[in-house]
């Protein structure tokens, strides 16, 4: 079943264009990334999501009902946390988990302190006192509290130590693991690549990829070097199909994979080479390809 | 209605409205009891002065000489700019949090966030809103009954004029508070609404004023809602004014409920 399912979707901003025919499943149980450079409409989505925007076209539903008319039933299962985070400066995590609670119809004091506890966070700090870092966990705990059956998080590591992103990352993939589904945005494939099943990318509003992480793998170039015995092997070998070579120095060759992996270990099989390095998929590359082509740089 | 949304809004406003409901219970209980021992005085000398009786004609919105009773008089502290500076400016804060105020601070994305509507964010607010307009007219009307008693008995207002212009006065607050949610709901920032809100009852005030003494304000002076509150003229003659109230709470009642369809309609932008 699809927790998120968004059909032709546009969200415009007067002439300026937020999302444009963005269609897109998310399945529960999925850890999603949902990627994209800054601007490039992953808040407007999530803001339509959430029903804090009316979609200019298409619709988006999640659990089967419509986000801008059943917001309010849909979020009883959703828990968000948005990119920026701002608190009433008066709340602390105490009141805030009181004030969830009572509106939620449920205690979320005691979740909410072992929340607490596995963040590192005081609930008794009032919000105006709180550090940025601070202020991020307590919107993770109340997003998180009541165990929703989908978690969207906008940009939720921004000002975490890589301690407790890695702590969140844990949490997410409990979560995960017992059925809830997260949508995770983030501008960086770093976070996103640790955690996420599948990820869809955005670019000026359009979705330019939606796959999972290992098909993305797939087509990722990868840097290899071959040592040859002698200069004259070298340079008298010629290269398979699979292989580009960018540079032939003396002994040696450096060049990217770009076909399969057995199609180049069969042919090296028939030859003898004196070392072989092959860099780990660098999807790093892929992405900034894909913010380059945004921005018109080559 | 949300227990959780009213105690939040009721944790947000408390000290707020402690202090507006103690100044203007302050401001009546003075008045009640300084007003009487300066009475004669002023009406003997400083009434005297015909410019003096077309600024307060201006002000209580009557004809006003030398022959004016104590208690109708009195009736000037339910007009006096202090007094209505304290309910509008409690009503200005108040009004104004949401949704201007939490779109501006960005907190409404944590507001929405939760599974409530947004028709029920604003009926929430507005029963909180109607509660402390209720607390804000019983202090004055408090502080107006116990400065008399510690005035001369025959110095003292009747109860049941005084209950009168208390319920006008709250009629005032719904009319100005309907205003204040409408343009809270059409606004991002809580600054520009407040201001707006000012602008329109300065407006008020001074069409309201002027109107008294100069012929052509008269014919726009029923734009003001200052001219269907006359606690004067209730003071005097004890008659209820249900057309003027009557119009206080369709003005006020028209405005929030048009307030409250813009915000469950529009678009919350935040970045």
């Amino acid at each position: 079943m699809d927790h998120i399912v968004i059909d032709n979707l546009t969200r415009r901003y007067g002439p300026r264009v937020g999302v444009e025919g963005l269609s897109l499943r998310v399945p529960s149980g999925t850890v999603f990334g949902f990627l994209g450079p800054n601007g490039a409409g992953k808040t407007t989505t999530i803001r339509v999501l959430l029903g804090f925007l009316r979609p200019t076209a298409g619709r988006a539903r999640i659990f089967g009902r419509d986000c801008w008319r059943d917001t309010h039933v849909i979020k009883g299962e959703v828990g968000y946390m948005p990119g920026d985070l701002r608190l009433y400066p008066w709340m602390t995590g105490a009141d805030g988990l009181q004030i969830f609670g009572r509106v939620r119809g449920r205690d979320l004091r005691t979740p909410g302190a072992e929340l607490a506890d596995r963040f590192g966070l005081d609930l008794d700090v009032p919000a105006k006192a709180m550090s940025r870092g601070m202020r991020q966990k307590l919107g993770l705990i109340l997003a998180l509290v009541h165990e929703p059956k989908l978690l969207i998080l906008d940009e939720p590591t921004a000002s975490l130590d890589p301690l407790m992103q890695d702590r969140l990352n844990q949490h997410l993939r409990e979560l995960a693991a017992r059925g809830h589904t997260v949508f995770f945005s983030s501008h960086s494939l770093s976070e996103v690549e640790q955690l996420c099943d599948r990820v869809a990318i955005l670019r000026n509003g359009k979705l330019v990829a939606d796959e999972s992480l290992d098909s993305l793998r797939t087509r990722v170039h990868r840097d290899v070097v071959i040592r040859w015995p002698s200069g004259d092997a070298a340079a008298t070998t010629e290269p398979p199909g699979c292989l580009d070579v960018d540079l032939r120095e003396g002994r040696y060759w450096q060049g990217s994979l770009r076909g399969p992996m057995s199609e180049l270990v069969s042919w090296l099989a028939g030859r003898q080479v004196s070392d072989l390095t092959i860099a780990p998929p660098d999807l790093e590359s892929l992405f900034r390809r894909y913010y380059k082509e945004e921005s018109g740089e080559p | 209605m949300s227990r959780g949304l009213i105690g939040k809004t009721l944790r947000e406003v408390w000290v707020a409205l402690l202090l507006f409901a103690a100044g203007i219970m302050a401001f009546e209980a003075l008045f009640a009891y300084v007003w009487p021992q300066f009475y004669e005085d002023f009406v003997g000398t400083v009434l005297q002065f015909k410019l003096i009786q077309h600024i307060f004609k201006g002000l209580l919105g009557t004809e006003v000489g030398p022959g004016i009773g104590l208690t109708t008089f009195a009736g000037m502290a339910w007009v006096h700019p202090i007094v209505l500076a304290l309910l509008w400016a409690q009503e200005m804060t108040f009004c104004t949090r949401v949704p201007a105020g939490e779109v501006d601070r960005g907190t409404v994305d944590l507001l929405l966030g939760l599974p409530v509507s947004r028709r029920q964010v604003f009926l929430c607010e507005s029963a909180v809103w109607l509660l402390t307009g209720l607390i804000l007219v019983c202090s004055g009307l408090l502080g107006s009954l116990l400065g008399g008693l510690a005035a001369d008995k025959e110095m003292r207002q009747p109860i049941g004029r005084l209950l009168i212009v208390a319920i006008n006065f709250y009629g005032l607050y719904v009319a100005v508070g309907g205003i204040c949610w409408l343009v809270s709901s059409l606004s991002d920032h809580r600054g520009r609404a407040i201001a707006v809100v000012f602008a329109l009852v300065l407006v008020s005030f001074l069409l309201n004023f002027l109107g008294q003494l100069w012929e052509p304000a008269q014919a726009v002076q029923f734009l003001g809602v200052l001219n269907y509150y006359r606690p004067v003229v209730i003071l005097g003659d004890g008659v209820w004014p249900l057309a003027d109230m009557l119009t206080l709470v369709t003005v006020g009642g028209v405005c929030w409920l048009i307030g409250g369809v813009v915000f469950a309609r529009r678009d919350i932008c935040t970045v």
